[in-house]
Parts: C-alpha cells; sequence; structure tokens
C-alpha cells in the first residue's frame, strides 16, 4: 500500500512498535521482505533496525547498559541485510488500535458493505466487533450509512475485470447526450456523489465521469487499454485555460460554500457585510444551476451574460408555478 | 554496542518517544515526571539537574499527548498514601491494555477486506490513521493478497470541520463554529456537545447537543462556515458507542418518513439524475416525468431542486413547493436589472 508523503513521528514511532513483534516472530528475516509485507522502502526499514537496535530502558542502573536494550546479530545485517533480533525489551506484542484508527477502518468497511461485490454482511459485522475489542478506547462516532449506487459500480467492476471497454450516453453538464465509449479505470465516490475514471475513446484524453449522468451503460467486448497507458492525476477535476470568470456577491460568510470554483476577491466589499469574489466555471449554464441552487445567497455581478443566463433560469423555473395547479399533469 | 553514549546530541522525535513507551511499559509501579525527565533516552540530554527543566517538562506533556493519540493507554497514578500531589504522580503504560488481546487475530481474507477498508480514506481525514491501522495490522505478520486495485472506491471527505469535529468528540471537548443554515442568509454561531459524525445519504451531518438549545441537533458539515474551535475548559463526557448509530436511525427515519413528488422535464439533468434516486413506493407506478424522493431536510431538498430551474416542478409537498418557488423568485429578482436587451435569443436553448 501507499506509504504516504509526509511520515510524521507518530507514523515513525508506529512502525517501530509494529516492527518490534513482527521482528520476534519471524528468527531470520530479510530487510527486503520486512519492506515488502509493511509497504516500505529498505532504508526506512534499516533506519529503524538502527533505531531499534540501540533503543531500551534506562534499567536499573538508569544508565542503558547492554542488558536493557534491544540488540540484533549485527553481522548479518550488516552483511547479508537480514535482520535477527538477539535480545528483546519490555514490548512482545502488538499495539492495540487507537479510537480513530478503529473508527477509520469501521467506518471505511461500513462504506465497502454497501457496495454490491462486499454483502457478506455477517463477515463485516464480526470484522467491525473484533476491531471495537482491538481498540484502547470506544471507537470514535463515526459512521457511514450504506448507500445504493445502484447497477453501474457492479457492471463497471466487471469491465474492469475482463479488461474491457464500457459504453454508455452521457449528459453533459452543458445538457449535451454523447455516447461514450470508456476505458474503466477507478470508481470513486466525493460525499453523495459517484464518479468514474478512466480513457474517454472520444476525446482521447483521462476523463471523469459522473455515474448519475450516465445511462444505457453496457459493458462491451473491445479491450481496453491500449491508449490508456496514462496515470490517474490524484485531484479528481483539474481547472482549465478555457474556465470562465465571474464575479459573484454574496455574505462573506458563505464563501466558504464555494469553495470548489477557487474563490478570489474581486474588488472592495459591498454594504451590509455582502463582499465581491471573482469564481472559475466550467461553463455559464453550470453557473446558473449553482447559483440558484444557493437559495439566493449568492447574485451574479458579471460577466452581463452570465447574470442574464442566471436571472432567466430562475424565472422560468418560478413561472412553472403560474402555470400548473398542484396535481395537474405537465403536458 | 554497550550503553548508549551520553552525548548531548539531538535524539530523533521517534526516538525519544519509542524510549519513552519502552520505559513505561517495563514499570509496573510507574514513574515520576522526574524519574522520566532525568532518565529517558531523549530527554536525560537536556535535563539539568537542580536546574530549571520548565521547557522540558511541555516537551514531555506534548508527548503524552501525542502518544495518547496513537491508542497508546499512557496511566497516570497517584500515589496512594499522597492522593492529589501533583509532585509524585507516577506514569505508567499497563502492558495489558496496551497489546491486542491475545483472542483476536484476523485471518488473510479478513486482512485484505482492511486493507480495503483502509484505502477508502484516499486523502486527508482519517488517512493517517487508517495508515497507521495498517501498519499495526502488518505487525501480525500475516500475508494477505493485496485488494484489486483497478476498482478501488474512495471516500473524500471535503469538509475542513470534519478533522477538529472528530478530534473534539474524542477528547470529549465543547465546540463553537458559525452555521449558515439552510434557508437562511446569515450564519449564527453554535455551541456544540459533539456525538457523532454521519455520513447519511452522501452528506456528512454531526450529531450533538447543542449547548444554548440543550437539545440535541443536526447539522450538515458543509454548512460550518468557519473554524471549528473549542471551547476553553468546556468537556462533555462523550455518549460512547452507538451514538454514531443513533444518530443514522434518526436520520434513517426521518428520511424514510418525508416524500416528495417532483415532475421532472423528460431528457433534462433532473430528469437523469433526480430518477436514479427515485423512491420504491410499493402499488404506485411512476410515470416517465414523475419522481418521488424521499428526504431529510426540506430547506435542503429545496436548494437542490431550484438548481435545476424549469427543469423541476414540486406537486407535493406544498410546503416544499412554496420552498423552491421562493428560492426561484429570490434569485430572479436579485439579477432583475438591466442586460434586457440581448437576451431573446439566448432563451430557449435547452
Amino acid at each position: 500500500m501507499n506509504a504516504g508523503p509526509a511520515l510524521g513521528a507518530s507514523d515513525k514511532l508506529t512502525f517501530l512498535l509494529s516492527l518490534v513483534p513482527y521482528l520476534m516472530d519471524h528468527e531470520s528475516v530479510s530487510v527486503s521482505t520486512v519492506a515488502a509485507h509493511f509497504g516500505v522502502s529498505p532504508e526506512r526499514v534499516r533506519d529503524a533496525v538502527n533505531l531499534i537496535a540501540m533503543s531500551g530502558i534506562p534499567g536499573e542502573t538508569r544508565q542503558y547498559l547492554h542488558g536493557d536494550l534491544f540488540d540484533i546479530h549485527w553481522d548479518e545485517f550488516e552483511t547479508n541485510d537480514n535482520i535477527v533480533l538477539t535480545h528483546l525489551v519490555a514490548i512482545d506484542d502488538s499495539p492495540r488500535f487507537s479510537a480513530r484508527e478503529a473508527a477509520a477502518l469501521i467506518a471505511g468497511l461500513q462504506y465497502l458493505s454497501s457496495l454490491p461485490e462486499n454483502a457478506d454482511v455477517e463477515a463485516i459485522a464480526s470484522l467491525m466487533a473484533k476491531l471495537t475489542r482491538s481498540a484502547s478506547a470506544t471507537p470514535s462516532q463515526v459512521v457511514v450509512s450504506s448507500t445504493e449506487p445502484g447497477e453501474a459500480i457492479a457492471l463497471i467492476k466487471a469491465a474492469v475485470a475482463r479488461g474491457v471497454q464500457i459504453e454508455f450516453d452521457y449528459l453533459s453538464s452543458r445538457g449535451g447526450h454523447e455516447a461514450r465509449h470508456v476505458d474503466p479505470m477507478r470508481i470513486e465516490s466525493v460525499d453523495r456523489d459517484w464518479y468514474l475514471r478512466g480513457w474517454c475513446h472520444l476525446r482521447g484524453a483521462m476523463r471523469t465521469f459522473r455515474l448519475d449522468r450516465m445511462s444505457g451503460l453496457r459493458v462491451t467486448d473491445v479491450p481496453a487499454g491500449s491508449g490508456s497507458a496514462g496515470s490517474l492525476p490524484d485531484t479528481l477535476f483539474q481547472g482549465s485555460d478555457s474556465d470562465l470568470e465571474v464575479v459573484v456577491e454574496l455574505p462573506a460568510a458563505a464563501v466558504p460554500l464555494l469553495a470548489d470554483y477557487a474563490p478570489q476577491s474581486a474588488g472592495p466589499d459591498a454594504a451590509d457585510g455582502l463582499v465581491r469574489q471573482s469564481i472559475r466555471v466550467a461553463h455559464f449554464h453550470g453557473l446558473k444551476r449553482i447559483v440558484a441552487g444557493l437559495s439566493g445567497l449568492v447574485t451574479v455581478i458579471g460577466p452581463p451574460e452570465a447574470r442574464a443566463l442566471t436571472r432567466d433560469w430562475a424565472a422560468a423555473g418560478a413561472a412553472r408555478y403560474d402555470e400548473a395547479v398542484p396535481g395537474d399533469r405537465e403536458g | 554496542m554497550s550503553t548508549i553514549p551520553d552525548k548531548p546530541s539531538r535524539v530523533s522525535v521517534e526516538e525519544r518517544l519509542f524510549s519513552l513507551v519502552l520505559a513505561l511499559i517495563a514499570t509496573e509501579i510507574g514513574l515520576t515526571k522526574a524519574e522520566i525527565l532525568s532518565t529517558v533516552q531523549g530527554y536525560r540530554q537536556r535535563y539539568a539537574v537542580g536546574g530549571d527543566n520548565a521547557s522540558l517538562e511541555r516537551q514531555f506533556e506534548r508527548d503524552k499527548d501525542d502518544i495518547r493519540e496513537l491508542g497508546i493507554p499512557l496511566e497516570t497514578v497517584e500515589p496512594p498514601d499522597d492522593p492529589g500531589s501533583n509532585h509524585h504522580l507516577r506514569y505508567r503504560i499497563p502492558k495489558g491494555l496496551y497489546e491486542l488481546p491475545a483472542d483476536v487475530s484476523f485471518s488473510a481474507d479478513e486482512l485484505m477486506l482492511l486493507k480495503l477498508a483502509a484505502t477508502v480514506w484516499r486523502e486527508g481525514s482519517l488517512s493517517g490513521e487508517s495508515r497507521r491501522a495498517l501498519t499495526k495490522l502488518n505487525s501480525l505478520g500475516i500475508d494477505s493478497t493485496d485488494p484489486v486495485l483497478g476498482y478501488s472506491p474512495t471516500l473524500r471527505v471535503r469538509d475542513a470541520s470534519f478533522e477538529p469535529l472528530s478530534k473534539a468528540m474524542d477528547r470529549g471537548q465543547i465546540v463553537a463554529f458559525q452555521y449558515l443554515k439552510p434557508g437562511e442568509g446569515l450564519p449564527r454561531r453554535r455551541r456544540v456537545a459533539p456525538q457523532a459524525v454521519v455520513l447519511h445519504e452522501g452528506r456528512w451531518h454531526l450529531f450533538g447537543t447543542d449547548e444554548d438549545a440543550q437539545a440535541t441537533r443536526t447539522f450538515l458539515l458543509s454548512r460550518i462556515v468557519g473554524p471549528v474551535v473549542t471551547v476553553p475548559g468546556a468537556t462533555f463526557v462523550p455518549g460512547g458507542a452507538g451514538k454514531g448509530q443513533e444518530a443514522l436511525a434518526e436520520l434513517d427515519a426521518l428520511w424514510r418518513a418525508n416524500l416528495a413528488e417532483i415532475t421532472v422535464e423528460p431528457g433534462s439533468d433532473a430528469a437523469v439524475r433526480l430518477s436514479k434516486r427515485q423512491a420504491v413506493e410499493p402499488g404506485r407506478d411512476p410515470g416517465e416525468s414523475t419522481v418521488a424522493l424521499h428526504y431529510t431536510d426540506l430547506d435542503i431538498l429545496a436548494d437542490e431542486l431550484a438548481g435545476y430551474g424549469p427543469e423541476v416542478l414540486v406537486r407535493s409537498p406544498s410546503a416544499l413547493r412554496t420552498a423552491v418557488l421562493a428560492r426561484l423568485i429570490r434569485v430572479r429578482d436579485a439579477h432583475a436589472d438591466a442586460f434586457l436587451e440581448s437576451d431573446a435569443e439566448k432563451e430557449g436553448t435547452e
């Protein structure tokens, strides 16, 4: 697994405390085996072993004498890159999980259990109980409810497993329908929304698709992967040079609601605690939906086209209530 | 390797913490602070005999917090003959509470599932915790196949308040934050005892006791618009296991009880997306353009539906109808002035 970029002291301490019992269970083990097992670099294993071998307890003399320290077979370590623990101090078993560590795994399991192929509810429930017992405190109350991502996920997973393309009708955020052929690579969810990331053959590029905008999803027999050697960027969305800048006015406190659109201060603040911010959007048709969905908190100042589109969108929405009586069907 | 040389060279943070943990596990009766500072590797090098050790003491306080944060049960023992004395407090880590219970073991299949569960937290909140939990699991030496990575469902938490809230929850600290309630225009400061953080219907909720209202409230993390700060000195006793499930059950019950009926424009964004959330109602055959939606909060759903503009028409309940219409009128009127000349051609593009 990934060792992560910035490892703090807590990661390093956890590694030391975990490495000792592992080494105890293995009479002699190579640095490379340990590195592979823990998913870390061989250098990190060597550093840790060096530190462990020099560590111990103050002891009765409070002088950290030889018998109060861990020891290893130094020749084996320095010559053959093998680790043999020859003397142990203080610890002899794996540490418990913290409340938050247990909670992270439990919430992860809850999330997985809502997916179709992890439907073994009993196995997951027993695993959660084990984690709870293995934690040094009551696991943090972070709870993930089951969601119903629908059959799309099962289909996409089947396509990934078979290494084939999928095809579907995609409704773009501009409102256009297009048939897409995609090499599926990964499914991610952000809060309530599910996304498919993969190589889009129509665009010839890596693309992110919302699952709820797909229809007619079908697994094909066309092999995937020929042109999609690139790796996935870690961010779901990248800003684009073609993004449009829009100036909006809103209460200062509401600026965080627009965090996805990189708000920047745009000119002097208006009266009544209102501020002007410029945000970046892919197109004005997306903007009008965002603004209409913020219950009047945000007003578009410019450009004029964006302002007019937003007004017309809301006006057309409001007008529907003039024409219809509740209970009527639309013609 | 006979003894560690007494040189005053810098001892790394992990070496100091590791030495502290070893020393506190090895002691049965515990060590006093003075004993720790004067003898344990990483402290003793900086200890001034008979001098001022204030900064070293602060270091020890921080180290204690860091160690506890990792789930290591660092205990404080009061001397029986001198209760209440800070001076003679002893510190130790009881081995039985430090170690994984002997009867807990994980199979290779279980380990694979746990690895997958850890990768769910891809970044930010709880990803560090998942990573450290995996390291601890790896210490058990169980070999397992790696989960299939081509398909890796991940959960991203965008809300910056998640981290401070969940930490305050573990520590039993009361927090304060500015909350912009859906449907309202101005935020209000709330003081809350956080009891659970719950992902329900794709939204993160905070479940806790509103200290001013003295009642249980649910907050949307996405609507916390300022920093989450702890209220100095204000603590509470966490409700313990089950609070999360309790919160979830409440949200679920609310969600099931509320049903909205909406007409959607066929082929539109609203039709494609909302129909995927169609409520299953026995004995009811929804037409192609009618969608029934469960919801937990009327104002949140009203916000969302207003975003669809003319693509949706709310049928019921009437309070939702009113709320959506009011939002649309507000947005329309806020943009009403000017630019009348260039509009005509831009209409009807849907």
